[in-house]
């Protein structure tokens, strides 16, 4: 080597040759460059080989080693690009069309043909690489000899033929990549996705646990062939054999690829192609086993099905490859959650190597990645079922709690919420309930509940701005039944639930703190601390004052407990007002629950209101049975018999109930003498109290009878009186009926809407425009026209509507209590010309601390205003209220 | 046709037959209660002095029991007498 070395820039040595010498190396150099020629060029003919070597130790004598390996070296490259490349690559030529083919999709192409391409050329090239290695290895050992007849020592010729190696490794690749279609990887990546199902597909034969066979991505011949396994499962024996060697035949192609490509330089494109084969394949599975089955969990199949489809194959192919090194000792360190123990870490490998374990924690990351997504796109519908869907969220737990990617379930299901769920469409009481599955769901996710606070902002800013929020949260409050029973309320959406196990829990507190004092429970509770998430918003407080509480953030929602304690309060009067009887046992009951919940002196009145119930009913019985015996004469007397005992009453304490709205109103005399009897026996047990009557109010509960039939219905007071005046005079006019009762012509109209619907009473024009005449219908065959009469039925009291309340709303009582402020308001603006609305509301609570005093929230003055505004008394500009001139 | 009624069911609501609205001790509704009590009605009932003023019976008897010697009725200043 020094030789040639200094004879390379020793210009001097050139003098030296001589004539001879001079001819001997041309000669030699031109034989040389043709027996190079002739030898890459001959296919397979190694017949020149002696004569090649002894034109090398010619020119390797005189010092020219270096120009001998360059120019093999740039032989050799020409040659395997015109002889290796081109023709390998021609292979592919007719598949060029498929470069812009996406890699998910199938490229529908004879398969068969394709592969049986990939494998010639591969076996091609390879052929011609072996035998440019022999070449290769040809000129090493001419070197060789060389050397051993110049010296006697040793050279190293491990390292010269290494060093060559390597080198031809270089050309071969280099020359590969610059010549590389852009086919190639898609063909590549196709070939490995095929071959993987074929395997998988094998597998899942085997595999019959849990796992639904994958059957979606296969084509007829793959199908063929699972039948014809199918028909051999009889002879287990033979047939667990076959499918071993078929599988590890399989294997061992596919290896046999690999090792090709690696040698051919594609080592990182190879290993590219097979693991985004995998990793599709396992999308494939995860969405197919996920689906849209949210009732069973799926993470445990797909980490079984992870464990016996790709890890097996990917340990069959590294042992094929030789990578696979054992490292157990490593293999601890990457332990996944889902797979404690190493050992039993995939039947029939003892010893994972490192790079299984590698692959085995890429592949789990990736299934729960992919089923995350999945679920995280779908978990606007995983909460709406959210019972039933339970197994689902806890899968996405388990895969939150592996990716922690929480951030990504915020956004996205925000956006679902803001999409589907937060639009006029909806109604207050679905929103609701999703938001109770909601907040149900994301505890078992994240029990601190730092997205939960995230994920809910958007819904409480929304349902803040809806009008009947609070009704509907109140009736979800009350009703065990969750609202109307029309919408999807399942009972274990009901807050009064939630209010039970709000007592639940709140028991259990007490026990815990019991413990606290224990100094053992104090140091389990310090070790199970887990400090936030890094998400947690600390300005939130900290984890325990952020404890879920479902009704604490439905609450939340309507600012202040005050007004939804109004809201139940006007509900509850309502319901104890329509009853007919005393039995409030599940009002009392939700009343103790609230009064756990919202504190006992906030719920006073509506304490008082169950107590007047009580105390009505003890009442009512005293009074009947020391007034019982006299009346039964007197009433008896008359044709429509009505006894005291047919009369009930609820007496209330009108201080504490809400304004309630009475309609002066002319009761049947008969009643009306009950009723006046009723309340001077009153008088005598109770003095020196009184009654007095709401007429309007109440429930009657009466029978129809008519000449074929008999109807009952429970209704209005005012219901009553109207059809029992049908029982003297089978007609009325409207304005005579309306003067009879005692109400006005409007309200009679609107009321006895509720008869004519029913089929008892038919409507038609009067004399006047503007008068009807009400005529009774005595006969069924009257009414069927009418289709009314559904027998014996007990119809609920005839009113839904905002007017027939009872109880006025909760608007009305607001509006009523504001005017009071009106003469207020005007005046101010009368003098300041305009106000703002913050303005306006200091200055009513500066001033009107006289009765009454001025204890309006911003929104109600607002809300209040508005109303004026549309009255056309204000009017609002930029935020500022003026008089309207 | 002919109406038989099965059950009336009426809502009524009482008062203390008195002239006066307020309790001119506590300034609270007669059909309230005194500031002591929770419930109205039976648990706090009026009482009557002689000369016809009403109070809540807790609290005239807080007044009366806070006075050395006779007590006066707050409204009228007679002697204060309960009504027989």
């Amino acid at each position: 080597m020094e030789d040639s070395h200094s004879s390379l820039f020793n210009l001097r040595i050139l003098d030296t040759l001589t004539d001879d010498q001079l001819h001997e190396i041309l000669d030699s150099y031109d034989a040389f460059c043709n027996t190079t020629q002739s030898l890459l060029g001959g296919a397979g003919d190694l017949s020149y080989g002696a004569q090649f070597v002894s034109h090398v130790h010619t020119l390797c004598k005189h010092g020219l080693q270096s120009l001998v390996l360059d120019h093999f070296l740039k032989v050799l490259e020409e040659t395997f690009e015109r002889n290796g490349a081109s023709r390998f690559w021609r292979h592919f030529d007719p598949y060029a069309d498929f470069v812009g083919l996406n890699k998910n999709d199938d490229i529908n192409i004879d398969e068969d043909e394709i592969e049986s391409v990939l494998y010639n050329a591969l076996e091609e090239i390879s052929i011609e690489k072996q035998y440019q290695e022999k070449c290769l290895l040809i000129l090493v050992h001419a070197l060789q000899s060389f050397k051993d007849q110049m010296s006697e020592e040793r050279h190293n010729f491990e390292a010269e033929r290494n060093y060559l190696t390597s080198k031809y490794q270089w050309i071969v690749s280099s020359v590969l990549m610059t010549t590389l279609p852009r086919v190639f990887p898609v063909i590549l990546h196709w070939y490995f996705k095929r071959r993987l199902e074929e395997l998988s597909t094998m597998v899942d034969v085997e595999f019959t646990d849990d796992v639904s066979p994958n059957k979606d991505g296969m084509d007829l011949d793959e199908k063929g062939k699972v039948c014809n396994k199918d028909g051999e499962m009889d002879v287990d024996e033979c047939y667990s054999d076959r499918r071993f060697s078929e599988n590890s035949r399989l294997v061992k192609n596919i290896g046999k690829v690999v090792l090709d490509l690696r040698s051919l330089g594609f080592t990182s494109m190879a290993d590219d192609a097979y693991a985004s084969a995998i990793f599709l394949l396992l999308k494939a599975k995860v969405y197919n086993v996920a689906g849209d089955d949210f009732r069973s969990s799926v993470l445990q199949s797909i980490q079984s099905w992870i464990q016996a489809v790709p890890l097996q194959f990917l340990h069959a192919l590294l042992v094929y490859l030789g990578d696979s090194v054992s490292y157990e000792s490593t293999s601890s360190g990457f332990k996944s959650p889902l797979a404690p123990q190493p050992s039993s870490f995939c039947p029939g490998i003892d010893t994972p190597s490192e790079g299984l374990v590698r692959w085995k924690l890429r592949l789990e990351y990736f299934a729960y990645e992919t089923l995350q997504d999945l679920r995280i796109a779908k978990l606007f519908e995983i909460i709406v079922d959210y019972p039933e869907s339970s197994p689902a969220i806890e899968d996405l737990k388990l895969c939150l709690e592996y990716t922690g990617q929480h951030s990504k379930l915020v956004e996205s299901f925000i956006s679902a919420l803001r999409y589907r769920l937060l639009t006029a469409g909806a109604s207050t009481n679905d929103i609701l309930h999703q938001y109770v599955s909601t907040i149900k769901a994301l505890r078992t996710i994240d029990p601190a509940g730092v997205f939960l606070e995230a994920v809910g902002e958007p819904i409480r800013d929304y349902l803040k701005g809806r009008r009947d929020t609070i009704k509907c949260i109140v009736t979800m409050l009350t009703d065990g039944t969750g609202g109307n029973s029309s919408a999807s309320g399942n009972p274990g959406d009901s807050l009064l639930e939630e209010l039970n196990r709000d007592e639940e829990i709140q028991e259990n507190i007490g026990i815990d703190d019991d413990f606290n004092t224990d100094d053992r429970q104090a140091w389990l509770n310090a070790t199970r601390w887990q400090p936030d998430p890094v998400e947690a918003d600390p300005l939130k407080g900290s984890r325990n004052q952020r404890k879920v509480d479902i009704l604490g953030m439905i609450v939340g929602i309507i600012g202040s407990k005050d007004q939804l304690v109004h809201e139940y309060r006007t509900m509850l009067a309502e319901k104890l007002l329509n009853k007919s009887d005393y039995d409030i046992d599940s009002e009392i009951r939700t009343l103790e629950l609230l009064k756990i919940h919202f504190g006992e002196s906030s719920l006073q009145k509506c304490e008082i209101m169950l107590n007047d119930l009580i105390g009505s009913k003890r009442v009512n019985t005293n009074i009947k049975a020391t007034i019982s015996q006299p009346s039964q004469t007197s009433v008896e007397v008359e044709d429509n018999a009505i006894s005291m005992d047919k009369i009930a009453a609820t007496i209330i304490s009108s201080n504490f109930w809400p304004p309630i709205q009475d309609e002066p109103l002319n009761l049947p005399e008969p009643v009306n003498q009950l009723l006046s009897d009723y309340s001077k026996r009153f008088g005598e047990i109770k003095t020196p109290r009184k009654l007095q009557w709401k007429k309007s109010l109440g429930t009657v509960k009466l029978e129809l009878q008519f000449e074929d039939r008999v109807v009952q219905f429970t209704v209005a007071p005012v219901l009553a009186s109207i059809i029992m005046k049908f029982q003297d005079q089978t007609s009325w006019s409207s304005k005579n009926l309306a003067a009879a009762i005692g109400i006005p012509v409007d309200v009679l109209n609107r009321r006895i809407h509720f008869w004519i619907s029913k089929g008892i009473i038919a409507e038609s024009p009067g004399g006047d425009s503007s008068d009807h005449v009400y005529t009774i219908m005595e006969n069924m065959a009257e009414t069927s026209k009418n289709g009314g009469g559904s027998g014996n039925t007990q119809e609920l009291l005839g009113g839904d509507e905002e007017e027939d309340r009872s109880v006025a709303s909760v608007e009305n009582q607001l509006r009523k209590e504001m005017t009071v402020y009106e003469k207020f308001i005007l005046g101010m603006l009368t003098n300041f010309g305009s106000m703002a609305l913050d303005r306006m509301h200091n200055m009513l609570k500066m001033f009107c601390i006289a009765d009454p005093p001025y204890d309006k929230s911003l929104q109600q003055l607002q809300s209040f205003l508005s109303g004026l505004v549309s009255e056309e008394k204000l009017e609002l500009r930029d935020g500022v209220y003026f008089l309207k001139k | 046709m002919k109406v038989k009624i099965i059950q009336w069911h009426a809502v009524a609501s009482w008062t203390w037959d008195a002239q006066d609205e307020t309790c001119g001790i506590c300034r609270m509704a007669f059909d309230g209660c005194c500031p002591d009590c929770k419930l109205p009605g039976d648990d706090c009932p009026l009482i009557w002095g002689a000369c016809n003023h009403a109070f809540h019976l807790h609290c005239i008897l807080k007044w009366v029991n806070s006075q050395t010697s006779q007590a006066h009725c707050p409204m009228c200043r007679r002697e204060w007498q309960f009504k027989g």
